[in-house]
Protein backbone atom coordinates (compact mmCIF):
# COMPACT_ATOMS: atom_id res chain seq x y z
CA UNK A 1 0.00 0.00 0.00
CA UNK A 2 2.43 2.63 1.41
CA UNK A 3 4.61 1.31 -1.84
CA UNK A 4 1.60 2.11 -4.24
CA UNK A 5 0.98 5.61 -2.27
CA UNK A 6 5.02 6.84 -2.52
CA UNK A 7 4.63 5.78 -6.54
CA UNK A 8 1.84 8.35 -6.44
CA UNK A 9 3.43 10.89 -5.14
CA UNK A 10 6.32 10.67 -7.76
CA UNK A 11 4.96 8.41 -10.84
CA UNK A 12 8.23 9.54 -12.69
CA UNK A 13 10.41 7.81 -10.40
CA UNK A 14 10.02 4.44 -10.64
CA UNK A 15 11.62 1.80 -8.23
CA UNK A 16 13.57 0.38 -10.77
CA UNK A 17 15.82 -2.94 -11.53
CA UNK A 18 19.42 -1.33 -11.63
CA UNK A 19 18.54 2.26 -10.40
CA UNK A 20 16.12 4.72 -9.48
CA UNK A 21 15.42 6.11 -12.71
CA UNK A 22 13.40 8.90 -14.48
CA UNK A 23 11.42 7.12 -16.53
CA UNK A 24 11.98 8.69 -20.29
CA UNK A 25 9.50 9.70 -22.82
CA UNK A 26 11.51 9.61 -25.56
CA UNK A 27 9.72 12.32 -29.07
CA UNK A 28 9.26 10.71 -31.89
CA UNK A 29 11.51 11.75 -34.76
CA UNK A 30 11.74 11.61 -38.57
CA UNK A 31 14.54 12.30 -41.05
CA UNK A 32 17.11 10.00 -42.82
CA UNK A 33 18.06 8.08 -39.95
CA UNK A 34 14.58 7.32 -38.49
CA UNK A 35 13.76 6.40 -42.01
CA UNK A 36 16.75 3.87 -42.60
CA UNK A 37 16.17 2.67 -38.63
CA UNK A 38 12.35 1.75 -39.97
CA UNK A 39 13.52 0.11 -42.79
CA UNK A 40 15.94 -2.19 -41.25
CA UNK A 41 13.33 -2.77 -38.16
CA UNK A 42 10.79 -3.93 -40.87
CA UNK A 43 13.09 -6.25 -42.99
CA UNK A 44 15.00 -7.62 -39.35
CA UNK A 45 11.54 -8.15 -38.04
CA UNK A 46 10.12 -9.25 -40.75
CA UNK A 47 13.11 -11.87 -41.11
CA UNK A 48 12.22 -12.80 -37.44
CA UNK A 49 8.46 -13.13 -37.64
CA UNK A 50 8.58 -14.39 -41.47
CA UNK A 51 11.57 -17.09 -41.64
CA UNK A 52 10.12 -19.92 -39.73
CA UNK A 53 7.68 -20.68 -41.78
CA UNK A 54 9.27 -20.63 -44.99
CA UNK A 55 10.08 -24.23 -46.41
CA UNK A 56 13.25 -25.43 -48.28
CA UNK A 57 13.34 -29.22 -49.54
CA UNK A 58 10.24 -30.47 -47.55
CA UNK A 59 11.19 -29.03 -44.26
CA UNK A 60 11.63 -25.96 -42.26
CA UNK A 61 14.23 -23.89 -44.19
CA UNK A 62 15.61 -22.42 -40.61
CA UNK A 63 14.78 -25.12 -37.79
CA UNK A 64 17.36 -25.66 -34.83
CA UNK A 65 15.34 -28.94 -34.24
CA UNK A 66 15.48 -29.49 -31.01
CA UNK A 67 13.66 -32.37 -30.13
CA UNK A 68 15.21 -34.16 -33.31
CA UNK A 69 18.49 -32.99 -32.25
CA UNK A 70 19.20 -31.93 -35.90
CA UNK A 71 19.49 -28.20 -37.31
CA UNK A 72 18.74 -27.25 -40.74
CA UNK A 73 19.71 -24.26 -42.27
CA UNK A 74 18.52 -24.09 -45.99
CA UNK A 75 20.32 -27.12 -47.59
CA UNK A 76 22.48 -27.90 -44.49
CA UNK A 77 21.52 -29.90 -42.03
CA UNK A 78 23.71 -29.87 -39.07
CA UNK A 79 23.95 -32.15 -35.88
CA UNK A 80 24.91 -32.15 -32.82
CA UNK A 81 28.92 -33.48 -33.86
CA UNK A 82 28.93 -30.94 -35.82
CA UNK A 83 28.39 -28.19 -32.92
CA UNK A 84 31.92 -27.06 -34.74
CA UNK A 85 30.67 -25.29 -37.80
CA UNK A 86 27.96 -23.75 -35.23
CA UNK A 87 30.83 -22.06 -33.20
CA UNK A 88 32.70 -21.02 -36.13
CA UNK A 89 29.58 -19.08 -37.51
CA UNK A 90 28.99 -17.37 -34.30
CA UNK A 91 32.80 -16.74 -34.01
CA UNK A 92 32.40 -15.01 -37.58
CA UNK A 93 29.47 -13.31 -36.03
CA UNK A 94 31.58 -12.06 -33.52
CA UNK A 95 34.27 -10.76 -35.39
CA UNK A 96 31.94 -8.70 -37.87
CA UNK A 97 30.54 -6.99 -35.22
CA UNK A 98 33.60 -6.27 -34.04
CA UNK A 99 34.81 -4.80 -37.60
CA UNK A 100 31.69 -2.87 -37.86
CA UNK A 101 32.47 -1.53 -34.34
CA UNK A 102 35.69 -0.29 -35.91
CA UNK A 103 34.57 0.98 -38.63
CA UNK A 104 31.38 2.35 -37.76
CA UNK A 105 31.20 2.89 -33.89
CA UNK A 106 27.57 1.45 -32.29
CA UNK A 107 25.77 0.71 -35.48
CA UNK A 108 24.85 -2.59 -33.79
CA UNK A 109 23.25 -1.05 -31.11
CA UNK A 110 21.43 1.81 -33.10
CA UNK A 111 20.05 -0.06 -35.84
CA UNK A 112 20.72 -3.96 -35.39
CA UNK A 113 20.05 -5.26 -31.99
CA UNK A 114 17.12 -7.03 -31.09
CA UNK A 115 16.84 -4.89 -27.74
CA UNK A 116 16.57 -1.71 -30.10
CA UNK A 117 14.26 -2.92 -32.80
CA UNK A 118 12.06 -4.30 -30.47
CA UNK A 119 11.85 -1.33 -28.00
CA UNK A 120 11.31 0.57 -31.21
CA UNK A 121 8.19 -1.59 -32.31
CA UNK A 122 7.23 -1.61 -28.61
CA UNK A 123 7.14 2.41 -28.54
CA UNK A 124 5.39 2.66 -31.51
CA UNK A 125 3.06 0.78 -30.30
CA UNK A 126 2.70 2.94 -27.10
CA UNK A 127 2.58 5.75 -29.39
CA UNK A 128 -0.46 4.53 -31.35
CA UNK A 129 -2.58 3.92 -28.54
CA UNK A 130 -1.07 6.94 -25.92
CA UNK A 131 -0.21 9.34 -28.06
CA UNK A 132 2.91 11.59 -28.31
CA UNK A 133 5.34 10.92 -25.57
CA UNK A 134 3.88 14.43 -24.33
CA UNK A 135 0.26 12.84 -23.92
CA UNK A 136 1.78 10.31 -22.44
CA UNK A 137 3.81 12.31 -19.74
CA UNK A 138 0.32 14.43 -19.05
CA UNK A 139 -1.55 11.21 -18.79
CA UNK A 140 1.36 9.41 -15.82
CA UNK A 141 0.97 12.84 -14.36
CA UNK A 142 -2.87 13.25 -14.41
CA UNK A 143 -5.31 11.19 -12.29
CA UNK A 144 -5.82 7.72 -12.60
CA UNK A 145 -9.61 7.56 -13.81
CA UNK A 146 -11.22 5.02 -16.02
CA UNK A 147 -9.66 6.25 -19.05
CA UNK A 148 -6.31 6.28 -17.65
CA UNK A 149 -6.50 2.83 -16.87
CA UNK A 150 -8.52 2.18 -20.00
CA UNK A 151 -5.78 3.32 -21.88
CA UNK A 152 -2.99 1.57 -19.87
CA UNK A 153 -4.61 -1.59 -20.05
CA UNK A 154 -5.38 -1.11 -24.21
CA UNK A 155 -1.53 -0.53 -24.52
CA UNK A 156 -0.51 -3.39 -22.30
CA UNK A 157 -2.79 -6.22 -23.72
CA UNK A 158 -1.37 -5.19 -27.36
CA UNK A 159 2.27 -5.67 -25.48
CA UNK A 160 1.26 -8.94 -24.25
CA UNK A 161 -0.15 -10.32 -27.40
CA UNK A 162 2.41 -9.28 -29.69
CA UNK A 163 5.32 -10.72 -26.90
CA UNK A 164 3.42 -14.32 -26.74
CA UNK A 165 3.30 -13.70 -30.95
CA UNK A 166 7.26 -13.12 -30.29
CA UNK A 167 7.32 -16.19 -27.68
CA UNK A 168 5.43 -19.02 -29.88
CA UNK A 169 7.77 -17.30 -32.77
CA UNK A 170 10.89 -18.24 -30.97
CA UNK A 171 9.85 -21.59 -30.22
CA UNK A 172 9.03 -22.26 -33.68
CA UNK A 173 12.89 -21.72 -33.98
CA UNK A 174 13.43 -25.08 -32.28
CA UNK A 175 10.43 -27.14 -32.80
CA UNK A 176 8.75 -27.38 -36.47
CA UNK A 177 6.18 -24.18 -36.26
CA UNK A 178 3.46 -25.49 -38.29
CA UNK A 179 3.10 -28.66 -35.76
CA UNK A 180 3.61 -25.92 -33.07
CA UNK A 181 0.55 -23.90 -34.98
CA UNK A 182 -1.42 -26.90 -34.59
CA UNK A 183 -1.27 -27.50 -31.15
CA UNK A 184 -2.09 -23.77 -30.23
CA UNK A 185 -5.38 -23.86 -32.26
CA UNK A 186 -6.32 -27.52 -31.41
CA UNK A 187 -5.28 -26.53 -27.08
CA UNK A 188 -3.09 -29.37 -27.14
CA UNK A 189 0.67 -27.52 -26.91
CA UNK A 190 3.01 -29.58 -24.34
CA UNK A 191 3.75 -28.11 -21.17
CA UNK A 192 7.63 -27.17 -22.18
CA UNK A 193 6.51 -25.16 -25.19
CA UNK A 194 3.86 -23.32 -23.36
CA UNK A 195 6.41 -22.86 -20.34
CA UNK A 196 9.37 -21.22 -23.16
CA UNK A 197 6.38 -19.23 -25.12
CA UNK A 198 5.34 -17.41 -22.31
CA UNK A 199 8.65 -17.17 -20.69
CA UNK A 200 10.48 -15.74 -23.78
CA UNK A 201 7.16 -13.30 -23.98
CA UNK A 202 7.33 -12.31 -20.59
CA UNK A 203 10.93 -11.23 -21.37
CA UNK A 204 10.77 -9.61 -24.53
CA UNK A 205 7.62 -7.96 -22.33
CA UNK A 206 9.79 -6.45 -19.76
CA UNK A 207 12.58 -5.57 -21.39
CA UNK A 208 10.80 -3.97 -24.47
CA UNK A 209 8.51 -2.69 -22.74
CA UNK A 210 10.23 -1.33 -19.34
CA UNK A 211 13.48 -2.29 -18.90
CA UNK A 212 14.25 -0.69 -22.74
CA UNK A 213 17.59 1.73 -22.05
CA UNK A 214 18.61 -0.01 -18.65
CA UNK A 215 19.16 -3.47 -20.50
CA UNK A 216 21.94 -1.07 -22.72
CA UNK A 217 23.34 0.44 -20.25
CA UNK A 218 23.62 -2.12 -17.45
CA UNK A 219 23.16 -5.62 -18.43
CA UNK A 220 24.73 -5.62 -22.51
CA UNK A 221 28.01 -6.26 -21.87
CA UNK A 222 28.28 -5.85 -25.39
CA UNK A 223 28.00 -2.22 -24.58
CA UNK A 224 30.47 -2.61 -21.43
CA UNK A 225 33.56 -3.26 -23.79
CA UNK A 226 32.96 -1.91 -27.46
CA UNK A 227 34.58 1.07 -26.53
CA UNK A 228 37.86 -0.80 -26.82
CA UNK A 229 37.30 -1.31 -30.46
CA UNK A 230 36.56 2.28 -30.56
CA UNK A 231 39.89 4.95 -32.11
CA UNK A 232 40.26 7.81 -33.46
CA UNK A 233 38.86 6.92 -36.82
CA UNK A 234 35.90 5.11 -35.37
CA UNK A 235 32.30 6.56 -36.94
CA UNK A 236 30.60 8.64 -34.34
CA UNK A 237 27.70 11.10 -33.41
CA UNK A 238 29.24 13.91 -31.73
CA UNK A 239 28.59 17.77 -31.37
CA UNK A 240 30.06 20.56 -33.21
CA UNK A 241 31.12 22.36 -30.11
CA UNK A 242 32.99 24.81 -31.51
CA UNK A 243 30.11 25.58 -33.85
CA UNK A 244 27.95 25.05 -31.61
CA UNK A 245 28.29 27.31 -28.22
CA UNK A 246 28.04 29.41 -26.76
CA UNK A 247 24.51 27.69 -26.99
CA UNK A 248 21.09 30.66 -26.54
CA UNK A 249 17.93 30.93 -27.86
CA UNK A 250 17.30 33.53 -30.70
CA UNK A 251 14.63 34.69 -33.00
CA UNK A 252 14.13 32.39 -36.45
CA UNK A 253 16.74 32.97 -38.93
CA UNK A 254 18.63 34.96 -37.13
CA UNK A 255 22.49 34.79 -37.78
CA UNK A 256 24.17 33.56 -35.16
CA UNK A 257 27.32 36.12 -35.34
CA UNK A 258 24.60 38.83 -34.69
CA UNK A 259 23.69 37.70 -31.66
CA UNK A 260 27.46 36.69 -30.65
CA UNK A 261 26.12 32.72 -30.18
CA UNK A 262 26.95 29.84 -31.62
CA UNK A 263 24.64 27.89 -34.04
CA UNK A 264 23.32 25.91 -31.10
CA UNK A 265 19.76 27.44 -29.97
CA UNK A 266 19.21 25.32 -26.93
CA UNK A 267 16.15 24.00 -27.89
CA UNK A 268 16.79 20.71 -25.85
CA UNK A 269 15.07 18.32 -28.80
CA UNK A 270 18.30 16.32 -29.22
CA UNK A 271 18.03 15.36 -25.55
CA UNK A 272 13.81 15.05 -25.53
CA UNK A 273 14.35 12.38 -28.63
CA UNK A 274 17.18 10.89 -26.76
CA UNK A 275 16.09 7.05 -26.36
CA UNK A 276 19.00 6.34 -23.29
CA UNK A 277 17.92 10.11 -21.96
CA UNK A 278 21.72 11.76 -22.27
CA UNK A 279 22.81 15.02 -23.69
CA UNK A 280 24.61 14.68 -27.14
CA UNK A 281 26.04 17.88 -26.37
CA UNK A 282 28.09 16.58 -22.98
CA UNK A 283 30.37 14.48 -25.66
CA UNK A 284 30.43 10.60 -26.08
CA UNK A 285 28.98 8.96 -23.37
CA UNK A 286 29.20 5.08 -23.29
CA UNK A 287 25.23 5.19 -23.02
CA UNK A 288 24.59 6.42 -26.44
CA UNK A 289 23.70 3.66 -28.68
CA UNK A 290 24.40 5.51 -31.90
CA UNK A 291 20.42 5.47 -33.10
CA UNK A 292 21.14 8.56 -34.54
CA UNK A 293 17.68 10.32 -33.55
CA UNK A 294 19.18 13.50 -32.81
CA UNK A 295 20.57 14.02 -35.89
CA UNK A 296 17.40 14.07 -37.50
CA UNK A 297 15.53 16.26 -35.24
CA UNK A 298 18.72 19.17 -34.64
CA UNK A 299 18.73 18.71 -38.41
CA UNK A 300 15.68 19.80 -38.68
CA UNK A 301 16.09 22.24 -36.27
CA UNK A 302 19.19 23.64 -38.45
CA UNK A 303 16.86 23.84 -41.75
CA UNK A 304 14.37 25.82 -39.72
CA UNK A 305 16.91 28.43 -38.44
CA UNK A 306 18.26 28.15 -42.34
CA UNK A 307 21.84 27.17 -40.99
CA UNK A 308 23.62 24.38 -42.40
CA UNK A 309 23.49 20.65 -40.93
CA UNK A 310 25.66 18.54 -39.34
CA UNK A 311 25.44 20.49 -36.10
CA UNK A 312 25.15 17.06 -34.66
CA UNK A 313 26.57 14.64 -36.65
CA UNK A 314 28.25 10.82 -37.80
CA UNK A 315 31.88 12.06 -37.58
CA UNK A 316 35.12 10.74 -36.11
CA UNK A 317 37.52 12.35 -33.78
CA UNK A 318 39.87 12.76 -36.05
CA UNK A 319 37.92 15.04 -38.17
CA UNK A 320 36.53 16.78 -35.15
CA UNK A 321 40.13 17.84 -34.13
CA UNK A 322 40.54 18.61 -37.68
CA UNK A 323 42.99 15.53 -39.02
CA UNK A 324 42.16 13.12 -41.89
CA UNK A 325 40.31 10.24 -40.89
CA UNK A 326 41.40 6.69 -42.18
CA UNK A 327 39.55 4.06 -43.17
CA UNK A 328 42.10 1.49 -43.82
CA UNK A 329 44.30 1.13 -40.52
CA UNK A 330 46.44 -1.61 -38.76
CA UNK A 331 43.20 -2.27 -36.41
CA UNK A 332 40.32 -3.21 -39.34
CA UNK A 333 43.21 -4.66 -41.32
CA UNK A 334 43.66 -7.11 -38.32
CA UNK A 335 39.83 -7.68 -37.89
CA UNK A 336 39.58 -8.16 -42.16
CA UNK A 337 42.73 -10.68 -41.96
CA UNK A 338 40.85 -13.00 -39.03
CA UNK A 339 37.63 -12.59 -40.80
CA UNK A 340 38.82 -13.83 -44.17
CA UNK A 341 40.85 -16.30 -42.62
CA UNK A 342 38.40 -18.19 -40.28
CA UNK A 343 35.36 -17.77 -43.18
CA UNK A 344 37.69 -19.76 -45.44
CA UNK A 345 38.32 -22.24 -42.61
CA UNK A 346 34.58 -22.60 -42.43
CA UNK A 347 34.07 -23.05 -46.13
CA UNK A 348 36.52 -25.26 -46.51
CA UNK A 349 35.63 -27.83 -43.69
CA UNK A 350 31.70 -26.96 -45.09
CA UNK A 351 32.81 -28.05 -48.16
CA UNK A 352 35.22 -31.37 -47.19
CA UNK A 353 32.66 -32.41 -44.59
CA UNK A 354 31.93 -35.97 -44.45
CA UNK A 355 28.42 -36.70 -43.76
CA UNK A 356 29.00 -39.92 -41.97
CA UNK A 357 29.39 -40.32 -38.25
CA UNK A 358 30.41 -43.56 -36.47
CA UNK A 359 30.40 -44.36 -33.05
CA UNK A 360 31.84 -47.59 -31.51
CA UNK A 361 30.74 -48.50 -27.81
CA UNK A 362 32.38 -51.43 -26.18
CA UNK A 363 30.32 -54.03 -24.66
CA UNK A 364 30.28 -53.02 -21.09
CA UNK A 365 29.53 -56.73 -20.02
CA UNK A 366 32.72 -58.11 -20.74
CA UNK A 367 35.77 -57.16 -21.45
CA UNK A 368 36.32 -60.45 -23.79
CA UNK A 369 34.68 -63.49 -23.63
CA UNK A 370 36.64 -67.03 -25.47
CA UNK A 371 34.51 -68.95 -27.95
CA UNK A 372 34.12 -73.37 -28.34
CA UNK A 373 36.87 -72.97 -30.48
CA UNK A 374 39.29 -70.92 -28.24
CA UNK A 375 38.45 -67.67 -30.25
CA UNK A 376 38.82 -64.66 -28.51
CA UNK A 377 35.65 -62.72 -29.02
CA UNK A 378 35.03 -58.87 -28.13
CA UNK A 379 31.24 -57.38 -28.48
CA UNK A 380 31.26 -53.88 -30.24
CA UNK A 381 28.16 -51.80 -30.52
CA UNK A 382 28.29 -49.20 -33.53
CA UNK A 383 26.08 -46.35 -33.97
CA UNK A 384 26.51 -45.15 -37.29
CA UNK A 385 24.83 -42.11 -38.15
CA UNK A 386 24.17 -41.18 -42.48
CA UNK A 387 23.90 -37.47 -42.23
CA UNK A 388 23.91 -37.68 -45.95
CA UNK A 389 20.61 -36.25 -47.78
CA UNK A 390 20.18 -39.53 -49.42
CA UNK A 391 19.82 -43.06 -47.81
CA UNK A 392 22.77 -45.09 -47.95
CA UNK A 393 24.17 -48.43 -48.29
CA UNK A 394 27.45 -48.83 -46.65
CA UNK A 395 30.10 -51.78 -46.36
CA UNK A 396 32.07 -52.34 -43.56
CA UNK A 397 35.80 -53.81 -42.91
CA UNK A 398 37.89 -54.47 -39.90
CA UNK A 399 41.55 -53.91 -39.77
CA UNK A 400 44.93 -53.94 -37.43
CA UNK A 401 45.48 -57.37 -36.49
CA UNK A 402 45.95 -60.53 -38.72
CA UNK A 403 43.08 -62.99 -39.17
CA UNK A 404 40.26 -60.91 -37.47
CA UNK A 405 36.97 -62.04 -38.25
CA UNK A 406 34.33 -60.85 -38.11
CA UNK A 407 30.58 -61.71 -37.29
CA UNK A 408 27.72 -59.57 -38.06
CA UNK A 409 26.92 -57.42 -41.14
CA UNK A 410 28.79 -56.17 -42.77
CA UNK A 411 27.48 -55.30 -46.43
CA UNK A 412 24.60 -53.70 -47.78
CA UNK A 413 24.15 -51.76 -44.53
CA UNK A 414 21.13 -49.14 -45.82
CA UNK A 415 20.75 -46.17 -43.43
CA UNK A 416 17.67 -43.81 -44.29
CA UNK A 417 18.87 -39.93 -44.68
CA UNK A 418 19.51 -38.74 -41.65
CA UNK A 419 19.05 -41.75 -40.41
CA UNK A 420 21.14 -43.75 -37.43
CA UNK A 421 21.08 -47.52 -36.60
CA UNK A 422 22.54 -49.51 -34.06
CA UNK A 423 25.20 -52.18 -35.54
CA UNK A 424 26.49 -55.36 -32.86
CA UNK A 425 29.55 -56.59 -34.22
CA UNK A 426 31.08 -59.51 -32.84
CA UNK A 427 34.95 -59.79 -33.53
CA UNK A 428 36.96 -62.83 -33.27
CA UNK A 429 40.87 -64.06 -33.02
CA UNK A 430 42.98 -66.28 -32.64
CA UNK A 431 44.54 -65.40 -29.30
CA UNK A 432 47.80 -66.68 -31.04
CA UNK A 433 47.74 -63.31 -33.11
CA UNK A 434 47.65 -61.34 -29.91
CA UNK A 435 50.69 -59.36 -29.40
CA UNK A 436 49.34 -57.64 -26.15
CA UNK A 437 46.84 -57.55 -23.86
CA UNK A 438 44.89 -53.98 -25.61
CA UNK A 439 45.42 -53.41 -29.32
CA UNK A 440 44.52 -50.82 -31.59
CA UNK A 441 42.06 -51.69 -34.07
CA UNK A 442 40.42 -49.84 -37.04
CA UNK A 443 36.44 -49.57 -38.21
CA UNK A 444 36.58 -48.78 -42.21
CA UNK A 445 33.11 -47.39 -43.33
CA UNK A 446 32.54 -46.48 -46.95
CA UNK A 447 29.37 -46.12 -49.13
CA UNK A 448 29.28 -49.13 -51.92
CA UNK A 449 27.94 -46.47 -54.64
CA UNK A 450 30.38 -43.48 -53.78
CA UNK A 451 33.34 -45.13 -51.69
CA UNK A 452 35.71 -42.68 -52.61
CA UNK A 453 33.67 -39.47 -50.88
CA UNK A 454 31.46 -41.21 -48.19
CA UNK A 455 34.07 -42.62 -46.11
CA UNK A 456 35.05 -43.15 -42.30
CA UNK A 457 37.49 -44.61 -39.88
CA UNK A 458 37.40 -45.16 -36.32
CA UNK A 459 39.60 -46.48 -33.83
CA UNK A 460 38.66 -48.98 -31.14
CA UNK A 461 40.19 -51.41 -28.73
CA UNK A 462 40.58 -55.02 -28.91
CA UNK A 463 40.72 -56.79 -25.64
CA UNK A 464 42.52 -59.83 -24.80
CA UNK A 465 43.92 -62.21 -22.39
CA UNK A 466 47.01 -60.74 -21.02
CA UNK A 467 49.98 -62.64 -23.06
CA UNK A 468 53.83 -62.79 -21.93
CA UNK B 1 22.38 -6.93 15.08
CA UNK B 2 20.27 -3.85 14.23
CA UNK B 3 22.18 -2.10 16.63
CA UNK B 4 25.63 -2.36 14.52
CA UNK B 5 26.20 0.98 13.51
CA UNK B 6 26.25 1.10 9.61
CA UNK B 7 30.12 1.28 8.26
CA UNK B 8 31.32 2.83 5.34
CA UNK B 9 31.20 -0.38 3.36
CA UNK B 10 27.47 -1.20 4.55
CA UNK B 11 26.17 1.81 3.05
CA UNK B 12 28.16 1.39 -0.60
CA UNK B 13 25.59 -2.13 -0.38
CA UNK B 14 23.27 -2.31 -3.94
CA UNK B 15 19.88 -2.28 -2.21
CA UNK B 16 18.24 -5.91 -2.59
CA UNK B 17 16.48 -6.06 -5.89
CA UNK B 18 19.62 -4.75 -7.72
CA UNK B 19 21.45 -7.35 -5.88
CA UNK B 20 19.34 -9.91 -6.69
CA UNK B 21 19.06 -8.88 -10.67
CA UNK B 22 23.08 -8.77 -10.46
CA UNK B 23 22.96 -12.70 -8.87
CA UNK B 24 20.15 -13.57 -11.68
CA UNK B 25 21.46 -11.70 -15.19
CA UNK B 26 25.00 -12.90 -15.07
CA UNK B 27 23.88 -16.43 -13.95
CA UNK B 28 21.77 -16.76 -16.86
CA UNK B 29 24.47 -16.06 -19.43
CA UNK B 30 26.35 -18.84 -18.36
CA UNK B 31 23.81 -21.21 -17.37
CA UNK B 32 22.70 -20.30 -21.36
CA UNK B 33 25.80 -20.85 -22.71
CA UNK B 34 26.34 -23.89 -20.48
CA UNK B 35 23.25 -25.68 -21.51
CA UNK B 36 24.34 -25.53 -25.17
CA UNK B 37 27.93 -26.56 -24.76
CA UNK B 38 26.26 -29.91 -21.99
CA UNK B 39 23.19 -30.39 -24.46
CA UNK B 40 25.78 -30.70 -27.75
CA UNK B 41 27.37 -33.34 -25.78
CA UNK B 42 24.95 -35.43 -24.54
CA UNK B 43 21.45 -36.75 -25.30
CA UNK B 44 18.83 -35.93 -22.99
CA UNK B 45 16.80 -38.87 -23.53
CA UNK B 46 19.78 -40.93 -22.97
CA UNK B 47 20.57 -39.32 -19.68
CA UNK B 48 17.03 -39.49 -18.48
CA UNK B 49 17.16 -43.54 -19.55
CA UNK B 50 19.91 -43.76 -17.70
CA UNK B 51 19.36 -42.02 -14.57
CA UNK B 52 15.92 -43.41 -14.26
CA UNK B 53 13.49 -40.91 -15.84
CA UNK B 54 12.42 -42.96 -19.39
CA UNK B 55 9.74 -40.36 -19.90
CA UNK B 56 11.95 -37.51 -20.16
CA UNK B 57 11.05 -35.62 -23.51
CA UNK B 58 13.99 -33.94 -25.06
CA UNK B 59 12.80 -30.15 -24.92
CA UNK B 60 12.11 -31.61 -21.03
CA UNK B 61 15.54 -32.88 -20.78
CA UNK B 62 16.38 -29.43 -21.70
CA UNK B 63 14.62 -27.09 -19.94
CA UNK B 64 15.37 -28.93 -16.59
CA UNK B 65 18.94 -28.57 -17.97
CA UNK B 66 18.70 -25.02 -18.28
CA UNK B 67 16.94 -24.41 -14.97
CA UNK B 68 19.95 -26.56 -12.79
CA UNK B 69 22.27 -24.94 -14.68
CA UNK B 70 20.72 -21.31 -13.20
CA UNK B 71 20.38 -22.54 -9.88
CA UNK B 72 24.16 -23.71 -9.90
CA UNK B 73 25.40 -20.77 -11.59
CA UNK B 74 22.90 -18.18 -9.42
CA UNK B 75 24.32 -20.37 -6.58
CA UNK B 76 28.02 -19.15 -7.05
CA UNK B 77 26.88 -15.57 -8.27
CA UNK B 78 24.99 -15.26 -5.19
CA UNK B 79 27.65 -16.55 -2.99
CA UNK B 80 30.52 -13.86 -4.52
CA UNK B 81 27.95 -11.17 -3.46
CA UNK B 82 27.45 -12.99 0.09
CA UNK B 83 31.31 -13.11 0.98
CA UNK B 84 31.65 -9.98 -1.02
CA UNK B 85 29.72 -7.87 2.31
CA UNK B 86 31.78 -6.19 5.14
CA UNK B 87 32.09 -9.07 7.96
CA UNK B 88 33.17 -6.49 10.60
CA UNK B 89 28.84 -6.10 11.00
CA UNK B 90 29.25 -9.21 12.72
CA UNK B 91 32.70 -9.42 14.08
CA UNK B 92 33.27 -6.30 15.58
CA UNK B 93 35.30 -6.22 18.94
CA UNK B 94 33.23 -4.56 22.10
CA UNK B 95 35.58 -1.34 21.64
CA UNK B 96 33.77 0.10 18.71
CA UNK B 97 30.35 -0.94 20.20
CA UNK B 98 31.00 0.90 23.36
CA UNK B 99 31.99 4.09 22.14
Amino acid sequence: MSQSAAKQTDPNLESELYKKREKLYPREVHGVFAVLRLLTMAALLGAYYGMPWINWDGHQAVLFDLPARKFYIFGLTLWPQDFFYLSMLLIIAAISLFLFTALAGRLWCGYACPQTVWTEIYMWIERKIEGSSKAQRKRDQGPRDAAYFGIKSLKHAAWLLFSLWTGFTFVGYFTPILELWTNVITWTLGPWETFWIFFYGFATYGNAGFMREQVCIYMCPYARFQSAMFDHDTLIISYDEKRGNPRGSRKRGTPSAEVGLGDCIDCSLCVQVCPVGIDIRDGLQYQCIGCAACIDVCDDVMDKMGYPRGLVKYTTENALMGNPTRIVRPRVLAYVAILAFVSIALLYALLTRVPLEVDIIRDRNALYTETDQGLVQNVYNLKIINMDDRPQRFRLAVSGLEGLKVIGQTEGIEIGSGAVIDLPLRVEIDPIELKSSSTEILFHIESEINPQELSIDEHARFLGPVSR
Amino acid sequence: MSTMPATEADKNQLPLVQQIVSIMWPSFLTASAATIIFFTLFDPIELGQIGGFPSLTRTGGYTIGFFCFWLLTSISCALTCYFRRPTNRFNTTNKTTES
